[in-house]
């Protein structure tokens, strides 16, 4: 069931619609074989000189008829067949999203190199040619196939049987070879040129060591070998490619000599009149043109593969985890909650009750191992640790995305995990890169709360110290992202993305790093800003060093799920050596001076 | 579109070939025509099947011969596009190494990435396309009206006069579409990206609290881009229509005529099967051109912008007078010398590090270096300009190690990089003489990565020179990039095993010495803790490691290689700060006895600088030890006061 995830349940959603493409299609294909049909049988009728020209009005009717027909429906399938799968596209997206948004949090994490979230768009896009080069085309052949076969046997049942191997070794044996021959192959080409994407992006990303280590020559032969055995394969597909027309070209021409034996054989004995032996023969031709894309549409099924495989792959893991997660398991108590909810949203002490995490799949490593902590409203902590001491378990615990194994963790009072999807009430976030959408920037502040008013933004604009900058630009707060992002600094996009959790109003901020990657006066006047506009509520900032250390009322040092230190910091500076060295990297002055009075 | 074509090698050989194929061709494809007619009309004349082997077969050969002609064309044509296809990616990269990582990270990795493999791959495909097709075009209508012509006038001229109107409404209706695409791209762009968009929004939108109500969202914008593709579509398909409606209505319009005139016995039989046959034939190269049009046009897109990176000029031999003076230069010369003889071994580079014995001698006199403009910056010992060991010393890493002194003069150094914008370095004249360590600090955008860049010879300056111990030199070249380490921001790790990350730098090294060396840079502990211990792979294909465990292997590679130079652009400023003090205290040792030139804004290091270069604005400010600078109460003073105030309220 599952391995039709992701093609079954819009094919048989879309029924009728795929019958009226598949049918146009197939219309579309036979015009080109009756606009022929009936010019043979049109001139070779008017070659026996009838009488009257009536005589032959029929076929030139049906000449004009089908020399316009082929066009038009040629133009409709396209464009029917394109909104058909616009359509399922759009549900497609929908539902990818809908499997994708539950682990929101945690998609960075699982998924740390490459652009995933880039490839599994793509990969939605790619199905859509499964419909439109692959089962479109291959099923309106499959049609007429049927379709012919059944007139002609109104005619001569050995003909028919005859018409029906040429245009199955056309349709299905030969296709069937390709598959066969080639699809190895296609896979293997796929899978060396991942293996050279991957070779070349080291070569660009590493480019500064390669010419350092005087070792580009031996890059560029390498990749080169690389290069040329991916292309001897691709040669090699090539090469079929062509046998393979010429073997359907070879059909083709011995379809047309049976076709004359026939029709001459049928006239000889009065089966046939006259003028149908060449309404027939040259029939053939637009005939088997139908039949003989089939091999390439088929061929493409293994490029499909990757990106179906990816995407039922997601699918899968959504299934598989979907319970797990805790916010949606108390989804359905969040209005129960309402009250509690009413209480947090004004005042959210925080308290972490002993309490330990770990990941099913970390070797039965602690992340969080027995950590206390107490966060009354309005209070200000810091949090400091390499990477992998547990930080952002810590804030995926606060904001109920995981629950603890051991432990408690209480937003007043209520488990933080209980509160769902309502946390971004009570808890906003401001992490290291947060994504500003490409619409106008008064549409990204308002993410903040959809129905915040124009006022309200200019307000928040101004707390950020934006409102100038946005002022100044032609389009004001309607500039597009897109074009206002190049212009924006890092700095600045960090204040939009402030504004947003202004208008989210929660009494709970966390700074997640905002500020990795800026220069240090940008830095310096960023968390001016930040801490002056989020004055009075409580603050949770995940830090890398100690700029600021002293506006926090507690420092806690995090190592392998632990709290090694942790005080604040007037205390831990009386009282922890390390903590003096380590504030001295920030405050280099700090050395001098005491060289200095040491000197003196 | 055919002019940009003609440059490329062996072109003309593969439109020769392609040629005399298609006339080939062309003779079949009429011959085909004939026989088939004939045999047609003979068995409609009565005239029995028996009789008709011959022409049955003639027709059978003529066919056969057709579509092996066809063959054969692709075949040269694959041939041409992947020869020429190889040769313009060898060029890129190439010219990529040339242009060096400050290019790519201008133009974006992503996209040099997918140019190199796919823009060649449409390029090949847009030259395996267009050859058959330019050519197909040029000569099959041609030869098949003439054919229809001698058989019947009028047909000929029905057919005459539909290609050219079919062509003007595929170009009207291609101009209308596109014009529609333009005026409402920015909608359509922002639609399109709009999926994308939101998935890498994803998480931003749930910290919102929006994420679950986006759902509906991206729902209403798929169906808005749904219905505006659709009316772009409208208007794009109707070029085909135009195509097919076009071929087919004068299709039917040769019949109906000839069906008139056969009436009225005008005309035989045979003559109008024919012409019937053919007329398919005739619009069959328009309609392919057609339909290849969007692939080729990619393609051909594809091959200009990988054409405008071979072409982009390389800087350091377009401003640079440091070249200007190249020809006395003894790593020019050695350039010479080395493509004369070609002893180069690019996988040791060995040979490149001895200079020919030759090139010495054909350095001139010094040209006395203005010390008047320059900054001194003494080391440890005073500046020796008089000596003549120094003057002629071969420029090469074991002499850098062993002399032990080193001078490196910037006079006036300026680097723009971009013709229109400011400048990164204004100015810069700078004597520096090592073993020392040398901190380059300043406010971000004052110029610190840029100066690093000159002196790794990453970047070319636009005007000023560079002398090694009194001689212009470039530092773009092997041999002054061999005895640079550099330790960047962020080191890029390979996907290889860490120790062959390791020992990138000296592929040769035991794994004694990589083990000594990951000691040395606090690696240790993380290779017992991975499963492959030094094994496992890293990088982009393996397990992720953290910026500080990056940061140590990029320590460890430096401990390995022992070059004398090191370049540090920005080591530990993204790292927490526990990370950074360890860092600190491992890579201070590996600074004894060697050159070292670190540009930060962390103020730490600077006490344990040897000499400081204050930048502002592009400029050097001031330079000195920490102490001299503080007593100067300049623009160094300045900072370590800002970063010393209790706060920013």
């Amino acid at each position: 069931m599952k391995r039709e995830a992701w093609l079954r349940p819009y094919i048989t959603g879309n029924y009728w619609r795929f019958a009226i493409i598949i049918g146009l299609g197939a219309i579309t294909l036979l015009s080109a074989g009756a606009l022929m049909f009936t010019s043979g049988a049109l001139i070779s009728k008017s070659a026996l000189r009838p009488e009257n020209i009536l005589m032959v009005y029929v076929p030139i009717v049906g000449v004009r008829t089908f020399g316009i027909t082929r066009a038009v429906f040629h133009y409709v399938e396209r464009l029917t067949g394109h909104n058909v799968i616009l359509r399922i596209l759009s549900a497609m997206r929908v539902r990818l999203y809908r499997i994708l948004e539950p682990q929101a949090l945690f998609l960075s994490s699982r998924f740390r190199t490459g652009d995933i979230l880039g490839i599994l768009a793509d990969d939605v896009e790619q199905l859509q040619n499964v419909y439109l080069r692959t089962i479109f085309p291959a099923a309106a052949a499959l049609v007429i196939y049927a379709g012919l076969i059944i007139t002609l046997g109104a005619f001569d049942w050995t003909f028919a049987l005859l018409a029906a191997l040429y245009m199955g070794l056309l349709l299905v044996v030969l296709p069937g070879i390709s598959l066969l021959l080639t699809h190895r192959k296609h896979r293997e080409v796929k899978q060396e040129r991942n293996r050279l994407y991957q070779k070349l992006t080291d070569a660009v990303l590493g480019m500064a060591d390669w010419s350092l280590s005087g070792r580009h020559a031996e890059f560029v032969a390498s990749y080169e070998a690389d290069e040329a055995a991916v292309g001897r394969k691709d040669a090699a597909l090539r090469s079929w490619a062509r046998w393979r027309a010429l073997i359907g070209q070879a059909i083709v021409g011995l379809a047309v000599v049976s076709t004359i034996y026939w029709t001459g054989g049928q006239y000889e004995q009065q089966l046939l009149s006259a003028p149908m032996i060449a309404a027939f023969v040259l029939a053939v031709f637009p005939i088997m043109d139908v039949f003989l894309p089939v091999s390439e549409a088929i061929e493409r099924i293994p490029q499909y593969r990757s990106s179906y495989e990816r995407l039922h792959e997601m699918a899968a893991k959504d299934e598989g985890n979907g319970h797990n997660h805790p916010m949606m398991m108390h989804e359905s108590s969040v209005a129960a909650l309402s009250h509690e909810m009413k209480e947090a949203e004004q005042n959210a002490p925080i308290v972490f009750n002993t309490v330990s995490h770990r990941y099913i799949d970390n070797d039965g490593q602690w992340t969080v191992r027995e950590l206390t902590l107490d966060i009354p409203q309005g209070h200000r902590l810091a949090v400091i640790g390499r990477s992998g001491a547990g930080k952002s378990t810590l804030l995926k615990l606060l904001q109920g995305a995981l629950s603890p194994i051991e432990g408690t963790v209480t937003i007043d009072g209520v488990s933080a995990a209980a509160f769902g999807e309502g946390i971004p009430r009570i808890v906003s976030v401001l992490n290291q890169s947060p994504h500003l959408f490409d619409t106008s920037i008064a549409h990204n502040i308002r993410l903040g709360r959809r129905d915040a008013t124009d006022e309200e933004i200019r307000r928040v604009a101004k707390a950020v110290k934006l409102d100038e900058m946005i002022e100044s630009l032609p389009l004001g707060y309607d500039t597009p992202m897109h074009e206002a992002g190049r212009r924006f600094s890092g700095g600045e996009r960090q204040r939009v993305a402030l504004a947003r959790i202004l208008l989210q109003d929660t009494p709970v901020v966390v700074l997640d790093e905002p500020t990795v990657g800026l220069d240090p006066v940008t830095e310096r006047e960023l968390l001016s800003t930040i801490f002056q506009a989020i004055e009075g509520k409580t603050l949770i900032w995940v830090t890398h060093h100690l700029i600021g250390a002293e506006y926090m009322d507690e420092i806690v040092f995090m190592d392998k799920g632990r709290i090694t230190m942790q005080g604040s910091h007037a205390e831990l500076i009386a009282h922890h050596p390390h903590y003096q060295r380590l504030y001295r990297l920030d405050r280099p002055a700090v050395g001098i001076r005491e060289k200095t009075a040491a000197a003196l | 579109m055919g002019r940009s074509l003609m440059k490329y090698s062996g072109i003309r050989a593969v439109l020769f070939v392609t040629a005399v194929l298609t006339l080939l061709q062309c003779a079949a494809i009429i011959g085909a025509a004939y026989w088939l007619a004939e045999t047609i009309s003979a068995l409609f004349a009565g005239e029995p099947l028996a009789e008709q082997l011959d022409g049955m077969l003639l027709f059978l050969l003529a066919f056969a011969m057709r579509h092996v002609m066809s063959m054969l064309q692709q075949k040269a044509a694959h041939r041409f596009a992947s020869d020429t296809g190889a040769s313009m990616r060898r060029e890129l990269m190439e010219k990529l190494f040339q242009l060096g990582p400050r290019f790519s990270s201008v133009k974006g990795t992503g996209n040099l990435v997918t140019l190199a493999l796919e823009g060649v791959t449409m390029f090949r495909n847009y030259l395996e396309l267009i050859i058959p097709r330019m050519v197909g075009t040029a000569i099959v209508p041609a030869l098949v009206l003439g054919y229809v012509y001698w058989l019947d006038v009028r047909s000929g001229v029905i057919l005459t006069l539909t290609l050219p109107i079919l062509i003007v409404f595929m170009i009207l209706i291609g101009l209308a579409a596109r014009k529609q695409m333009e005026a409402q791209w920015e909608s359509y762009r922002s639609l399109s990206n709009h999926f994308v968009d939101s998935l890498r929004g994803l998480e931003t939108l749930k910290f919102l609290g929006q994420s679950r109500a986006h759902g509906s969202m991206i729902a209403r914008v798929s169906e808005k881009y749904r219905s505006a593709t659709m009316r772009t579509l409208r208007v794009a398909f109707l070029s085909s229509f135009a195509l097919d409606f076009f071929t087919m209505l004068s299709v039917a319009s040769v019949a109906v005529n000839l069906g008139l005139r056969l009436v009225n016995g005008e005309i035989m039989l045979f003559p109008a099967l024919t012409v019937l046959i053919l007329a398919p034939e005739y619009f069959l190269p328009v309609r392919m051109v057609g339909a290849d049009y969007h692939a080729t046009l990619n393609g051909k897109e594809a091959g200009e912008a990988i054409q405008a990176i071979i072409d982009e000029p390389v800087a350091a031999e377009v401003h640079s007078p440091v070249t200007a003076a190249g020809r006395e230069d003894p790593l020019a010369a050695k350039t010479e010398a080395d493509g004369l003889t070609g002893t180069d071994d690019p996988t040791t580079g060995r040979a490149n590090e001895p200079i020919g014995a030759g090139a010495p001698t054909t350095v001139k006199a010094n040209e006395p270096i203005r010390t008047d403009a320059t900054t001194t910056m003494k080391a440890n010992n005073p500046i020796r300009t008089d000596d003549p060991s120094a003057a002629i010393a071969p420029f090469s890493p074991t002499a850098l190690h062993q002399a032990g002194e080193l001078q490196l003069t910037l006079s006036s150094v300026s680097v723009q990089h971009d013709p229109e914008g400011p400048l990164s370095l204004e100015g810069v004249s700078l004597h520096i003489q090592g073993p020392a360590a040398i901190g380059i600090i300043g406010a971000s955008g004052a110029g610190k990565s840029t100066l690093i860049d000159v002196l790794g010879g990453f970047q070319a300056a636009s005007a000023g020179t560079i002398s090694w111990n009194g001689k212009p030199v470039s530092l773009a070249h092997d041999s002054w990039r061999r005895s640079i380490t550099y330790i960047p921001q962020q080191p890029y790790l390979f996907s290889r095993s860490l120790a062959d990350n390791i020992r990138f730098y000296t592929p040769e090294a035991s794994s004694q010495a990589v083990r000594e060396a990951a000691a040395a840079a606090g690696l240790s502990e993380l290779a017992d803790e991975l499963p492959h211990g030094f094994d496992e792979m890293i990088g982009g294909g393996g397990r992720p490691l953290s910026g500080g465990q990056a940061q140590r292997v990029a320590l460890a590679r430096a401990f390995l290689g022992e070059r004398p130079v090191i370049m540090l652009d920005e080591p530990t400023a993204h790292l927490d700060i526990e990370t950074e003090y360890e860092l600190k205290e491992q890579m201070l040792p590996l600074f004894q006895g060697k050159l070292v030139f670190l540009a930060t804004h962390r103020l730490h290091w600077m006490p344990d600088m040897d000499h400081i270069i204050v930048l502002q604005h592009g400029k050097v400010a001031e330079t000195g030890t920490h102490e001299q600078l503080l007593e100067r109460q300049g623009v160094y003073y300045d900072m370590i006061t800002a970063a010393q105030q209790e706060g920013w309220h």
